[in-house]
């Protein structure tokens, strides 16, 4: 089982990530994905995942500004796929400019985040957003 | 036959060069160059030759001369000289005896017939006084200063050729109308110098003949023509063509013409201007008066002499006014290549629009406005004139020296502008150049009135007639100015194409600059992302790597490490704030604007509870008066609140008790907001920059802030068309206005 899958290409970001949830101290699983290929790959059981069983996430954490497939791309592609069709997908951006949030939402994200820029506030987002898709949130699972 | 419906065309229609007679004084014979064999034959012949016209044709040319002491060989190898040499006119005119007298034999080819024609010789003694009176008169014309002296010596030497009681110099208007110049005559009679005679007076065909056949005498009016008789069969329906014959009768219509004037011989030399008929000498006698040959010639002579030296004369005048306008015109090119704009390099410069032509007045519609230079009709006179002008459907130019006839409404305007030359600029934007003349108010004396050529005789019947009184008839002519000159025309035509090349020059331009502000657009839309996201990122970086150190190893730091690191944290919140607000700065510059009505009561409501969030243990009160709505952006509506309220906010932060008052006001045509605080105020000397980028005042500095809220509000105003400006005073508080037009700009 895995709680949050994360895709993002800054690691920094990445890192912080991760010292947050540990700060957390709930045991949550998570994996961050580099590049939305790979991630894509993941979810969907090709290229380097194929023939494998993959597990699929309580959340997906999607930035949308990454290098290759952008998170818009990955939104897209993962929606049009029956198995993660219905997955809760959280946009992760640094940019809170109308358009982007607008053509996320058009591509069928759950919900909007935007990066704070600092630790502390980070943190409480995060705790925030674990608590409601972890614990709260009532998701349809495709086996 | 009595035409129903009389009209000068009449005139213009009857076949002058094939009457079918010949003036009695002389006589003529047409033969085929071939055979030398008689095909006509004036009926007067048999007073020549003792043979009946009759029993001539058909003969050859040797049957003619059988009743006369001439034989017919004479006439044959004369025939045979001229021929070989095909110039027949080379020997005319000829001198023959015959049966005791001297006759001119006049010889000429036209239209596959020689004709032949004898007309009686004049005294020996004028020709060395004719050849004296050239040898004088072609020293006249180099002396001559002005055209008129020119024309008055030239009218005085023709009289002495030919000895008339009249000769006068009649000149054609543009409109063939005719003016007596210039006037030679004999102290009894009454003076015609002066007088205007309507184009009607010589009709069309008659001023074709003029053209070709440069001399024209009719002996006696008052004689009776003798008829030209045709060989049986020849040609079918075919007369003889007389339009080179020295004898060809005259119109039944001249002849009462001149009856009318009195006058029983006239003759006519005609004046050309490069091949056109510029004017003709009319020689007038009282009595029948037959000049012979040499002296007609002489008088053609002097005539041809004349018509040379007016083309001279006239080409050198036009040379010298085309090289002034040209001059102009190029100076006036230049001042356009130079200033690179068109109203000032035509209007504003020394050398203007004006200089290009003999023009009074000039006036440029352009960009919707209107310059006038010199005597020009008044602005709205020209702004209707352009709308005149467009619908005409003028392409490039236009001309008239009659503007009132065209155009009625210019019938109040001219004195100054009866006459009118515009080049159009642009069609569409409506866009002309104007040049005016005033009228020529002409005290013209008309030899008649040329509006009443009909007469209706005793017995009822209506005929074409000239005019019976030459009673001098008055008119003013209206409405009519100087005409335009070709060198006029032309360089306001090459005027046009400089204006244009300027002006689609400058069309290129801004199109080359527009397609620099969309790069440029999309080169910042580039770089705002990069601020947004790229530059963001590694901030956020530096803020949450500094919180964690902080957070985990603050326990191991000095106090002045904890303040330095604290600083660090304090300064990425500044910077992501100024990134921010360049951010929505430029947002607020290029994104479209999506216009509708916004409840600004919700919209207020909202922002006081944002901004009482944030201010908690404040006495921060916020009294919202009347809202009116809106029309505007809802984003960039709320951002423009949402600056002016969190500013009255902050500068309120030192006052005890903070006050922010907000009203709207509806008026005709817009809605004005006010937001009036009790905080510290400004100087409103430094008020001029107060919505400069970055620029803060001074006794803002204690107060966070990027410099660029009210950029940004004054990004939005300008983007509604709307209005902003306020009133302040140090510690007494600041009140903003915002007026929002009711009908926004889309």
């Amino acid at each position: 089982m895995i709680d949050v899958l994360y895709v993002e290409d800054n690691p920094n970001d990445a890192d912080i990530f991760g010292r947050l949830i540990r700060k957390l101290n709930r045991s949550i699983t998570y994996t961050v994905f580099s590049s939305g290929s790979e991630a894509l790959d993941y979810l969907r059981e090709q290229g380097r995942y194929e023939q494998q069983k993959t597990t699929l996430p309580k959340l997906l954490l999607l930035d949308l500004n990454l290098d290759g497939l952008s998170g818009l791309d990955v939104l897209e592609q993962t929606r049009a796929f029956a198995r993660t069709r219905y997955l809760p997908i959280v946009a992760f951006s640094t940019s809170d400019n109308p358009k982007d949030i607008k053509s996320a939402y058009e591509a069928g994200i759950n919900a909007y985040v935007v990066k704070p820029g600092s630790y502390q506030a980070t943190g409480a987002v995060l705790e925030k957003m674990c608590d409601f898709w972890l614990e709260n949130n009532t998701r349809i699972d495709y086996k | 036959m009595t035409p129903s419906i009389i009209d000068l065309t009449n005139c213009e229609r009857e076949p002058i060069h094939i009457l079918g007679h010949i003036q009695s004084y002389g006589y003529l014979i047409a033969i085929q160059p071939d055979t030398y064999a008689i095909v006509h034959a004036s009926d007067n012949i048999v007073d020549l030759t003792g043979i009946e016209a009759a029993q001539l044709l058909g003969q050859p040319i040797s049957k003619l001369l059988t009743g006369t002491d001439l034989p017919g060989s004479t006439l044959i190898e004369i025939l045979n000289v001229v021929g070989r040499n095909e110039s027949w006119e080379s020997m005319n005119p000829h001198r023959l005896h015959l049966n005791g007298k001297y006759w001119n034999l006049i010889i000429h080819y036209y239209k596959g017939l020689i004709l032949l024609e004898w007309e009686p010789i004049g005294n020996d003694q004028n020709l060395s006084i004719n050849q004296q009176l050239i040898a004088q008169a072609l020293s006249e014309v180099q002396s001559s200063r002005t055209l008129d002296e020119l024309l008055q010596n030239t009218a005085r030497r023709v009289k002495s050729i030919i000895g008339y009681d009249r000769v006068m110099v009649y000149r054609f208007g543009p409109d063939w109308h005719g003016k007596v110049v210039a006037e030679e005559k004999d102290d009894d009679l009454e003076p015609f110098l002066g007088l205007h005679y309507p184009a009607t007076d010589i009709p069309r065909q008659a001023r074709e003949l003029y053209k070709v056949n440069l001399v024209r005498m009719i002996a006696d009016a008052g004689s009776v023509p003798s008829r030209i008789l045709s060989k049986p069969g020849w040609p079918e329906n075919q007369p003889l063509d007389l339009t080179h014959s020295v004898l060809r009768a005259v119109s039944p219509v001249h002849i009462e013409y001149l009856k009318n004037m009195g006058v029983q011989a006239s003759m006519s030399i005609s004046l050309l201007y490069r091949g056109e008929l510029w004017g003709l000498i009319s020689c007038h006698n009282t009595s029948p008066r037959f000049v012979d040959f040499p002296a007609r010639q002489a008088a053609k002579f002097v005539s041809q002499l004349l018509s040379a030296s007016l083309e001279f004369r006239k080409d050198k005048e036009d040379q010298t006014n085309l090289l002034q306008y040209q001059q102009t015109g190029q100076q006036l090119h230049e001042q356009l290549l130079l200033s690179d704009d068109v109203v000032r390099a035509l209007t504003k410069l020394p050398i203007t629009a004006l200089h290009v032509t003999g023009a009074t007045g000039a006036a440029l519609l352009f960009n919707n406005k209107v310059y006038r230079l010199g005597a020009t009709p008044d602005e709205n006179a020209i702004r209707a004139l352009g709308d005149w002008v467009g619908a005409t459907g003028t392409e490039s130019f236009l001309e008239t020296n009659q503007l009132p006839n065209l155009y009625p409404p210019a019938e109040t305007f001219r004195a100054v502008g009866a006459g009118l030359l515009t080049i159009v600029l642009s069609r569409e934007l409506n866009e002309y150049l104007f040049w005016f003349k005033p009228e020529r108010i002409e005290q013209v004396t008309w030899a008649g009135n040329p509006d009443k050529p009909v007469t209706v005789e005793d017995d009822g019947t209506r005929r074409l007639s000239p005019r019976k009184s030459f009673a001098a008839w008055t008119e003013i002519v209206h409405n009519t100015s100087e005409p335009w000159s070709e060198a006029e025309i032309s360089v306001v035509v090459k005027l046009r194409e400089d204006i244009l090349q300027i002006v689609t020059k400058q069309a290129n331009e801004i199109r080359l600059l527009n397609q620099r502000l969309q790069l440029a657009y999309e080169e910042l839309d580039a770089f705002s992302y990069t601020v947004s996201h790229d530059l963001r990122t590694p901030l956020s970086s530096i803020r949450c790597y500094t919180e964690i150190l902080v957070e985990e190893y603050g326990a191991d730091l000095t106090p002045d490490a904890q303040a330095l690191l604290q600083k660090v944290i304090d300064s990425t919140d500044r910077m992501r704030q100024l990134i921010r607000h360049i951010l929505y700065y430029s947002r607020m510059g290029r994104s479209e604007l999506d216009t509708q009505p916004i409840d600004m009561r919700q919209l207020l409501d909202g922002i006081r509870e944002e901004i009482m969030v944030t201010t908690k243990d404040r006495l921060l009160h916020f009294d919202i008066g009347e809202t009116p709505a809106i029309k505007a952006d809802p984003t960039m509506a709320l951002q423009l609140f949402t600056n002016l309220l969190s500013n009255a906010a902050k500068y309120t932060q030192l006052t005890t008790e903070a006050v922010v008052r907000i009203k709207g006001v509806q008026t005709d045509g817009e809605v004005i907001y006010s937001i009036e605080d009790n905080g510290i105020g400004f100087d409103m000397k430094q008020a001029g920059k107060i919505f400069d980028l970055f620029k803060r005042l001074e006794n803002a500095r204690a107060f966070d802030g990027s410099g660029v809220g009210l950029a940004i509000v004054k990004r939005i105003v300008n983007r509604h068309q709307g209005k902003i400006w306020f009133h302040s005073e140090p510690n007494q508080g600041t009140t903003f206005f915002v007026s929002f037009p009711v009908i926004p700009a889309t």
